[in-house]
């Protein structure tokens, strides 16, 4: 065998490594998904994988109760407010951030994600403190606040990302052919950053829709997230009710990301 | 129509001076050439202009009148960028439009305005296509039309044709000063191609560490250059050390220039013995049988033959050394002696560096 074709071999091999390596990962990735999808479809009273016989029994259950359809809604209602707050925030902060310098553009990155690399427990906390402080304690108007500043750094990093994909020379044209600064950020900006903004927005609803811990400090009197509905309901009961609001978590996030592709396609997103 | 006067024109950043005192005129109509290698200030006078830059100090006045307290959305300058600076997401009949579209024009008026751009651009059939579907002249020659549809008062032109390849180069070159000069349009031109510099302007600013070293024509630029460096940066050049630097009238200087005695034009001012050098271009030098009328003698380094012509470097016995273009049918090769004859009345003295 010439060294050429084994150089061809081993290069086959590393290549077959990789393909494992990746199939492996998306079985890791995915497996939990495909069980949960699957429990729930059972006809069954266990939470067992594969399903037993096939029904959709406890979506009739799901929406038959009162708690997690509250929380359903309490989730939807405080992702959707979160979305859009962060994602016009996030789109400012990055607009001013994009005209800072050097260091100071460093550190105004570093604090726009800061609630990502300080514990969730530690900003939940200090938090629960701020908001009593304030009279927000207990209330969703507080709860909402903590949801915001959680997401807020997604979508500050898929829109600062997006916004770093426009050239400063397209802003410079814009002026020199009369534009002000709102006509540039209307006609120019803001139509070559909408898939990151609109990426931006479903990653912090996902965010929020999905956060646990700061809901739990923050709960408000009488109200319940869908994690935390869903919490209190596996604490007494292990029915595949549970594995249906779970699967309709993830159709909503699937359903999230396909709008995106619809409306401004996935691969400008990134 | 308009003139532009930059005057003593400043800007530093953090610890860089990046222009330290430009001045410079553009008349009515003239096409303004600012020349010189990358960091020498050249970009940073015109982006002044266009007002994406604060001038630190100095004036600019346009149709005297100072500008630099007028925005760049408000001073109907168009401006054509090295990369185009097209916006992505339109058509190329939309870019074209952007700014008639911003003064509110009717959308008859913007159509039409818009087909007779383009049809001077030549451009006509692809009002529809984005710019990443068309090439990289056709998207210079949208960006061209897009400033220029806005009849503004001054061009400003950022190395337009940089990221062009050169064939493509001469076309768009010529186009834009065919289209500068039927339209009488006041224009500055960045570059740092000597030969499109020279090619296009009325006039060349050659620009050097954040000054402007010589302010002329482009044949006072090559042929009378201040200091070495414009001489240098405009094209081949043969530099020899002059000496017993003699004013014999105002701007005529007798040398002694490697072992012979001969009488020059020179900068003016030039003080006796003053340190010198004696500018030849190629083409002022010709290859003559020894003994002839040749000025100088010296040996062949090398010569080679490009077909049209035959390019040789010659060294002389006192030191340094001679490019020349010669007729292609002169039989030289390395190691001949030959005889150089020089025009006289094209070789310049100067000082090595202006003062």
């Amino acid at each position: 065998m010439s060294m050429a074709a084994q150089t061809f071999g081993g290069q086959r091999s590393v290549n077959l490594g990789f393909a494992v390596l990746i199939i492996a990962l998306y079985i890791f990735l995915l497996v939990p998904v495909v069980t949960i999808v699957g429990a729930s479809l059972t006809d069954g009273l266990m939470i067992e994988f594969p399903p037993r016989g096939l029904s959709l029994r406890w979506y009739q259950e799901f929406f038959a109760r009162q708690d997690l359809v509250d929380g359903l809604l309490m989730s939807l209602r405080i992702g959707a407010i979160t979305a859009v707050v962060t994602s016009t925030v996030a789109m400012m902060a990055a607009l001013a951030g994009q005209g800072l310098s050097g260091r100071l553009s460093g550190l105004f990155q570093l604090g726009m994600t800061l609630p990502l690399l300080v514990p969730e427990l530690l900003t939940a906390v200090g938090l629960l403190f701020f908001l009593y402080k304030i009279e927000l304690g207990k209330t969703v108007t507080g709860l909402q606040f903590g949801h915001i500043l959680m997401s807020f750094p997604y979508a500050y990093v898929s829109i600062s990302a997006a916004l770093r994909q426009v050239p400063p020379s397209l802003e410079e044209a814009s002026a020199s052919l009369g534009a002000t600064g709102w006509q540039t950020f209307r006609l120019v900006i803001l139509p070559l950053v909408m898939p990151g903004l609109a990426m931006g927005a479903i990653f912090a609803f996902i965010n929020s829709f999905d956060l646990y811990t700061i809901s739990l400090l923050l709960k408000p009197l009488g109200g319940n997230t869908l994690p935390l509905a869903l919490f209190d309901f596996l604490t007494y009961e292990f029915k595949p009710t549970a594995a249906a609001a779970a699967t309709i978590s993830i159709l909503l996030s699937i359903g999230g990301v396909a709008l995106v592709q619809k409306l401004v396609g996935l691969q400008r997103a990134f | 129509m308009t003139t532009v006067e930059v005057k003593n024109l400043r800007k530093s950043y953090d610890d860089f001076l990046a222009l330290d005192g430009v001045s410079l005129t553009a008349e009515t109509g003239q096409l303004v050439t600012l020349l010189g290698p990358s960091g020498c200030g050249k970009s940073t006078t015109l982006r002044c202009l266009a007002g994406f830059h604060e001038p630190n100090g100095g004036d600019i006045l346009v149709d005297g009148e100072s500008i630099l307290n007028v925005p760049s959305n408000r001073r109907k300058f168009g401006v054509v960028f090295q990369n185009y600076a097209l916006f992505p997401h339109m058509t190329v009949a939309e870019n074209i439009g952007y700014g008639l579209r911003l003064q509110k024009r009717s959308k008859g008026e913007i159509e039409t305005r818009v087909f007779d751009v383009m049809k001077l651009v030549r451009l006509t059939g692809l009002e529809d296509r984005l710019p990443r579907e068309i090439s990289g002249g056709q998207q210079q020659r949208v960006a061209l039309a897009r400033a220029l549809v806005l009849k503004p008062r001054l061009l400003l032109l950022d190395e337009p044709l940089a990221n062009l390849d050169a064939r493509l180069r001469d076309e768009v070159r010529w186009l834009i000063r065919d289209l500068q000069q039927q339209s009488g349009i006041t224009a500055f031109y960045v570059t740092h191609d000597q030969s499109e510099a020279m090619a296009m302007s009325d006039m060349v600013a050659v620009m050097k560490a954040g000054r402007v070293a010589q302010f002329a024509t482009p044949r006072e630029i090559y042929q009378k250059p201040s200091e070495r460096y414009v001489a240098d940066f405009t094209g081949e050049a043969n530099f020899l050390t002059a000496q017993r630097v003699q004013p014999v009238a105002e701007g005529r200087y007798s040398v002694h220039v490697a072992g012979a005695d001969i009488e020059v034009e020179g900068v003016p001012g030039l003080l006796k013995n003053a340190a010198a050098e004696l500018l030849l271009r190629p083409e002022s030098l010709t290859l003559v049988t020894t003994g002839d009328t040749a000025t100088f003698e010296g040996e062949v380094i090398k010569c080679a033959f490009l077909g049209a012509s035959l390019h040789c470097e010659i060294a002389l016995p006192e030191g340094g050394r001679l490019k020349l273009t010669a007729p292609p049918n002169h039989e030289v090769g390395a190691g001949d002696r030959v005889g150089i004859a020089i025009d006289l009345s094209h070789a310049w003295l100067m000082p090595e560096v202006a003062p």
